[in-house]
């Protein structure tokens, strides 16, 4: 997937693009949220870019990590299109506020504190709503299940273990849809972006102990919910 | 070691959360007893069944319209630049929340006009005839301006005023005048920094009263949740002895807005648990917590209490 993404255009982009090869790891690094030393240099000259109005270098700092922000979206969402609605909204809040970054976290763990934020508000409201959703829509508005999107790329030649994969899939899905808006989103930086618990509590403005305690009712519950679905 | 504590932390063992000493000892621990071992396999099974259904990454062409869409909404958005921070409509803002800065300002706006117009006099003889010091202000600051006269027909004007200037002491932690330093410290800096350093070294005497009632203060009043850990932490041994120790813990646990601190006050009351008023709250808790751990934590205590005849 990163090349794929690295050839994605942003348009209008007024910084140049460094060296390809750099190019191809920064987004894989940016992919699992790693740092590096380099991408940190990188990082904080393109933030004071951006702070003095150069709108490129945001842009810049956009493309490093929009992927892994779309990829989080979509999974606690379940929908193309609401995704999207959260990317938009978080760098535009991002952009409107890196005036006030003052670099006391990394980069990262700031836009993750404004998508997490609005993953939530997402979160509580379709509680709210009581939706299931299992189902997801694309940019188009069709509807489509994010299960049956990997069982197909997973299991062409096996139609039983397909079936199979399907049903676990949505009993995952059902079993996480029961969680709070915090557990859910522990458990989704934690088993499925790989974060340490340290950075998630600094992106939920909470500690690290009680990102452990939140983690750990977390995989009760599921625990609990799965086996009930046998 | 025991399997209580195997079985709360194999979670972050399967996570790769846990130290490198907590690793070890859960090993340990795992290889000697069939029960634990069992749950660790369960829990290693869990993490692999929920990795069944991976994120899905987003397409090229979602990546793509998502940039364009954004692309267009920055064009007409404005980022907040740096002039704003010295917006004066933010620091009016900022001083409404803020009584201590707005007298602070004041006063240096008052000092400072007063020490022009104290300049701008002519400095015939221009001896400071004050009493203390007769430190100019340039070497120190000005706190406040108590009187100010001008002496009829000689074009001379008096100045009362308080100075504020830079002091350094040191001292063993037993020197008293060491201690009302950092008691003073503990209870009015406005720097969490300063307190919560404060807090740490009165805590190695918390067996003063008036350390611990300072520690007490600073768990049930302290602004920033780390102050209020580290107070609750010097004054949980002393909650068998003291009943106020016992008390404050007791609010901490029921009113603190830090789920980190009322957990750790929880932890605390074990020893204490089977005293009258802790059962109350414990019982309480137990009935009516909104907090999962909490709740599960106080009816655990609670089932482990000895009836009442």
């Amino acid at each position: 997937m990163p090349a794929e993404a690295a050839a994605v255009p942003f348009p209008g982009g007024e910084l140049k693009r460094v060296e390809q090869a750099r190019n191809n790891d920064a987004w894989s690094s940016r992919g699992r949220m790693a740092t590096s030393g380099i991408r940190r240099v990188d990082d904080t000259v393109l933030i004071r870019e951006a702070q003095a109005g150069n709108r490129g270098a945001f842009e810049e700092l956009v493309r490093q990590y929009d992927q892994a922000v779309l990829r989080l979206a979509m999974h606690l969402t379940g929908s193309e299109s609401d995704a999207q609605d959260i990317y938009q909204e978080a760098f535009l809040k991002a952009y409107r506020s890196v005036g006030k970054f003052r670099f006391e976290c990394s980069f990262y763990t700031w836009l993750y504190r404004i998508v997490t934020n609005l993953c939530l508000d997402h979160l509580r409201k379709k509680q709210v709503r009581k939706e299931d959703a299992p189902v997801a829509t694309d940019s188009e508005g069709g509807e489509y299940s994010v299960i049956d999107r990997v069982a197909d790329d997973r299991a062409h030649s096996n139609p039983e273990h397909d079936l199979m994969r399907r049903e676990l899939g949505s009993r995952i899905q059902s079993a996480l849809g029961k969680l709070s808006g915090r557990e859910r989103m522990v458990f989704e930086l934690k088993h499925y972006q790989g974060l340490k618990l340290r950075t998630i509590g600094e992106m939920l403005n909470t500690t690290e102990e009680t990102a452990k305690n939140t983690l750990f009712r977390a995989t009760q519950k599921l625990r609990a919910h799965l086996a009930e679905m046998r | 070691m025991n399997c209580e504590w195997a079985k709360a932390n194999i979670t972050l063992y399967v996570y790769d959360e846990l130290a490198d000493d907590g690793r070890y000892e859960l090993e340990q621990h795992v290889s000697r007893c069939g029960d634990c071992a069992s749950e660790l396999d369960t829990v290693r099974a869990f993490r692999t069944t929920m990795s069944a259904t991976p994120p899905v990454e987003p397409t090229p062409n979602l990546l793509a319209a998502s940039r364009m869409r954004l692309q267009e909404a920055l064009e007409t958005a404005e980022p907040q630049r740096g002039w704003r921070l010295i917006d004066p409509m933010v620091w009016l803002r900022q001083m409404k929340f803020s009584p201590a800065l707005a007298a602070v300002l004041l006063i240096f706006g008052f000092a400072g006009g007063i020490g022009t117009a104290w300049r701008l006099v002519p400095r015939a003889g221009g001896q400071l005839a004050g009493s203390g010091t007769g430190m100019a202000p340039s070497e120190a600051s000005i706190a406040g301006i108590r009187e100010i006269n001008q002496v009829p027909g000689s074009g001379q004007v008096e100045i009362k005023y308080d100075t504020v200037t830079p002091q350094h002491a040191e001292g063993s932690l037993n020197d008293e005048r060491i201690q009302q330093l950092l008691l003073f410290a503990a209870r009015n800096n406005y720097n969490p920094g300063v307190r919560q350093n404060s807090v740490d070294l009165l805590s190695q005497k918390p067996g003063e009263s008036n350390i611990r009632e300072m520690l007490k203060a600073s768990l049930l009043y302290d602004t920033n949740p780390g102050v209020r850990l580290r107070a609750l932490e010097s004054l949980a041994p002393y909650i068998k002895e003291d009943t106020g120790v016992r008390d404050a813990i007791l609010q901490a646990l029921q009113n603190d807005a830090n789920p980190g601190v009322r957990a750790e006050a929880i932890s605390f009351l074990q020893p204490v648990r089977a005293d009258g008023a802790v059962r109350v709250v414990l019982q309480k808790l137990a009935a009516e917590e909104r907090s999962d751990f909490i709740r599960q934590q106080a009816s655990r205590m609670v089932a482990s209490l000895p009836e009442i005849d």
